[in-house]
């Protein structure tokens, strides 16, 4: 087997892991930033308490992408942060200030102009940072950026990025996340016990599902438009992922619907799974479409068995140690805030 | 502002604000266990109190030192984007490391500041060790990435492409033991006489209660241990910056000429124009015996290298003054602590020795900058030292300036919120 090939895949799965646990805590975020002026107390405080114990290790998965990226990939990093120099800044401006409006509310803000300071900021940059996250995505599946294989970039450094796709992705980008974070904390409310939270995220949740259905669908239609090799793949390779996406969807609708919570957030974290990892089957093997492809930009093969090697290592440590953030916060609720 | 300019400032601005997060991600979690393991030992519910307020400060301090940390790992590549497309592949390794240490310290934060109430005391307490582990290890694997910039090795380029490396031997240059062992050891100190200095004022301004003197106590422990070890190290580091980047060494030492007897200059101040260091109070021979061991031997100065290949040398022996003689000062407190712990059995009292305690935490945060100020603007022109110019890695996008202003607002509104946030919360 082909080192690269085992790499790409570890990074898809990051990706995707980063997309189902970074993306819910940034949805949670959006929804506060949507109900700003009505959510009472008692909301928010089931907002914080279900993120605070795991945002950071979710996080973590963006840099161990990043880092992926940069070790086995180099030229494609490079290429990245040339073609998408503006919707990453901000996207770490969103990423700096949503970290922190999380952190200082919930540790260090006991009254209440600091709090809605802080909920604000951790509202606006939850909803800023998926946003351009999103947008980078899509410029790269959309195969418009400008990039030569050996890392450069010839397009326009501003405005390069913004196509048809990229901006349809940063919508939905921001929509994957709302809808998670409504799947997850419906389940998080009922295990809570509050009968009116669980109706109100129920709602929430089956509302943003079945207007996610219908922008997915408008998604395909503008990557047929305007991303033909991106429908190519999709037609030929990723179908496959479309269909599990669009079961499991209607899966988890269904069982909003008839109140099967822990089933509705399984399904939901497999409909949005699904998405990421049929863009990348879609692409594959390029890495930025057209010219970067996974064989071109690698590092040296024994490079890459090394990173291989100390990933499988930190991974003995690394699951078991996740196993048990989970078991201790998603298990049952802490009383302990 | 010119594009290079602006990048280099915008790195050190953020570097610089990381690090200071990063040495109290290094060496609150030891102050935590240490307080915590006496309330098991003791079952003094004053430990534990101190304990589980220090760990809602570490959870703000945690958190501005991750999204600082996200920052640096997109920044290397959107301000470098050649040097990252060229060597990532080489220095990917420690970044690797450092991903998985990341996701212990998040994971057994997240546990250890929201069971409290949860896990039994044991089971709390023993919560904290992958923290402090992996803080440790975070910080020893970053620091060889940035050693490997200082002595890089283990790869061949065949027209500017990396065809061959061996990532481990990057990791392991020269460089990377003492730039580690100096650094963990800063981390101590900062932490160390940071918690003390924040206590040492309190007292100062009239807050004095037993639970304030333990906690001053605690922290001073840690940074009286590290004091003369960081000296020790900090010798080391500079043997082996002398044999393995002479130009880098010649600038922190002010010294122009290459000859034999070098003086060891204190203060001073290079003048590049004239090649000489004026003011400088000069102990001859000492920076031959220190550099070789031997007060005759001879010690090579920037002349050299051509001008062009010398980084800007008043910043570099300025920066380096200014550490040591932090260094030495922390050493003197060092030793009164430890002499009238040996001498009394006990700490030493009265307003002065609270006033230099108060003084030593932002006196140990300014020799870590200033070290870093060393390591990174003596290795100019030099990116990757003799092999890739800082000028070349730059990126060519525009408004490289701008960014650089906004950054700076957002990081001072940072400084101060966090400032703000952690008063908050000691007034609790
Ligand atoms: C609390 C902080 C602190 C203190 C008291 C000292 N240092 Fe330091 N020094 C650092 C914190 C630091 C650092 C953590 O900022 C650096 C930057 C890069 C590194 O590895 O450690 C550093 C770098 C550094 C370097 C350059 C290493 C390189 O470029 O590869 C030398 C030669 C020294 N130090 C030497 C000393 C000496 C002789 C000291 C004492 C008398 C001393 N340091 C005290
Ligand atoms: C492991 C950690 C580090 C890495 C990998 C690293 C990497 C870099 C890189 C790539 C640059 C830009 C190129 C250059 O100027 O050579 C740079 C510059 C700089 N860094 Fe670091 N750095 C590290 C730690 C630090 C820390 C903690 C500080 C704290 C103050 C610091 C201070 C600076 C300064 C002042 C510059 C500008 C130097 C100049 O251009 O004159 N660095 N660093
Ligand atoms: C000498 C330099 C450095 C040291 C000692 C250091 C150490 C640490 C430590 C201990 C943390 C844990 C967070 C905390 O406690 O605040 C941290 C966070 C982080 N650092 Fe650094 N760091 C250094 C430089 C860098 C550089 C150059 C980069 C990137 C290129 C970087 C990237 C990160 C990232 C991404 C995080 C966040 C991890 C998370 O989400 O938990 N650091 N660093």
């Amino acid at each position: 087997m082909e080192p690269e090939f085992l790499l790409i895949g570890v990074m898809t799965a990051g990706v995707t892991l980063y997309a189902l646990m970074g993306g819910a805590d940034f949805g949670a975020g959006v929804w506060e930033f949507n109900t700003a002026l009505r959510a009472g107390e008692k909301e928010r405080a089931l907002i914080y308490r279900a993120i605070g114990p795991v945002w950071e290790a979710n996080h973590v998965w963006l840099i161990f992408v990043l880092v992926a990226l940069f070790s086995g990939f180099p030229p494609a990093f490079a290429a990245l942060c040339r073609a998408l120099w503006v919707p990453l800044l901000f996207a770490l401006v969103g990423i700096v200030f949503r970290g922190v409006g999380f952190a200082f509310r919930s540790y260090a803000a006991d009254s209440v102009r600091a709090k809605t300071l802080w909920g604000t900021v951790f509202a606006l940059a939850s909803t800023a940072a998926p946003f351009f996250l999103g947008a980078s995505v899509g410029a790269i599946a959309s195969g418009r950026l400008k990039v030569s294989s050996d890392g450069g970039y010839f397009g326009d450094h501003l405005t390069g990025w913004i196509n048809p796709v990229s901006i349809f992705c940063a919508f939905f980008g921001v929509g994957i996340c709302a809808y998670l974070a409504a799947a997850y904390m419906t389940r998080e409310a009922r295990n809570e016990g509050d009968a009116a939270l669980t109706e109100v995220w129920r709602r929430r949740a089956l509302v943003t599902g079945l207007w996610m259905g219908l922008l997915s669908a408008a998604g395909l239609a503008i990557i047929a438009s305007s991303a033909p090799e991106l429908w190519e793949g999709f037609k030929t390779r990723a179908w496959p992922a479309v269909v599990t996406s669009f079961v499991a969807g209607s899966f988890s609708i269904v069982a909003l619907w008839r109140r099967r919570f822990t089933g509705a957030a399984l399904g939901a974290a497999v409909t949005v799974g699904a998405v990421v990892i049929g863009w990348g089957l879609a692409q594959y093997p390029a890495l930025i479409p057209p010219e970067i492809t996974v064989h071109g930009a690698r590092a040296p093969r024994e490079v890459l068995w090394t990173f291989l090697g100390v990933i499988a290592a930190g991974s003995l440590v690394l699951v078991p140690s996740l196993v048990l953030l989970l078991v201790l916060f998603k298990g049952k609720r802490p009383e302990d805030a | 502002m010119e594009p290079l300019l602006a990048a280099r400032l915008q790195m050190a601005l953020t570097l610089g604000f990381h690090i200071i997060f990063a040495c109290f991600g290094v060496g609150l979690p030891v102050l935590l266990l240490v307080a915590e393991g006496r309330y098991l030992r003791t079952r003094d519910e004053g430990w534990r109190t101190i304990a589980r307020r220090w760990s809602k400060s570490f959870g703000v301090l945690f958190a501005v030192g991750a999204v600082s940390g996200t920052v640096l790992s997109f920044e290397l590549g959107l301000l470098w984007p050649d040097f990252m497309g060229t060597f990532g592949s080489v220095i990917g390794l420690p970044f690797t490391m450092e991903a998985f240490a990341f996701f212990l310290e998040a994971i057994f934060v997240g546990i250890y500041i929201y069971t409290w109430d949860r896990l039994p005391p044991r089971a709390h307490w023993l919560s904290g060790f992958p923290i402090a582990v992996a803080g440790i290890a975070s910080a020893a694997f970053v620091v060889t990435a940035n050693a490997w910039m200082n002595c890089p090795q283990g790869f061949l380029q065949v027209a500017g492409k990396v065809v061959y490396a061996e990532p481990l031997r990057a990791m392991l240059n020269p460089a990377s033991g003492p730039q580690v062992t100096h650094m963990v050891f800063a981390a101590g100190l900062v932490a160390g006489f940071g918690v003390a200095s924040v206590y040492a004022a309190g007292v100062l301004r009239g807050k004095d209660s037993p639970h304030r003197r333990r906690a001053l106590a605690l922290g001073l422990a840690m940074g009286a241990i590290c004091a003369p070890l960081q000296v020790l190290s900090g010798d080391w580091a500079a043997r082996v910056v002398a044999r393995t980047q002479p130009v880098k060494f010649a600038a922190m030492e002010g010294q122009f000429r290459t000859e034999a007897r070098a003086p060891l200059r204190i203060g001073g101040l290079p003048d590049s124009e004239a090649e000489t260091t004026r003011f400088a109070l000069e102990i001859p021979g000492g920076l031959s015996w220190l550099a070789c061991g031997d007060p005759g031997a001879v010690v090579n100065g920037l002349d050299r290298v051509p001008r062009a290949d010398r980084p800007p040398v008043a910043i570099v022996h300025l920066a380096f003054q200014a550490m040591v003689g932090a260094g030495v000062a922390l050493l003197a407190l060092s030793g009164w602590v430890g002499g009238t712990l040996v001498f009394r059995k006990r700490l030493p009292r009265g307003r002065a020795f609270l006033w230099c305690v108060a003084l030593a935490g932002p006196l140990a945060a300014v020799a870590l900058e200033a070290g870093w100020v060393v390591t990174e603007v003596g290795r100019q022109p030099w990116i990757v030292q003799g092999i890739m110019r800082t000028r070349d890695a730059v990126t060519d996008a525009p408004g490289v300036g701008w960014v650089f202003l906004v950054a700076l607002a957002i990081y001072s509104a940072l400084t101060g919120a966090t400032i703000i946030a952690l008063r908050h919360l000691a007034r609790k």
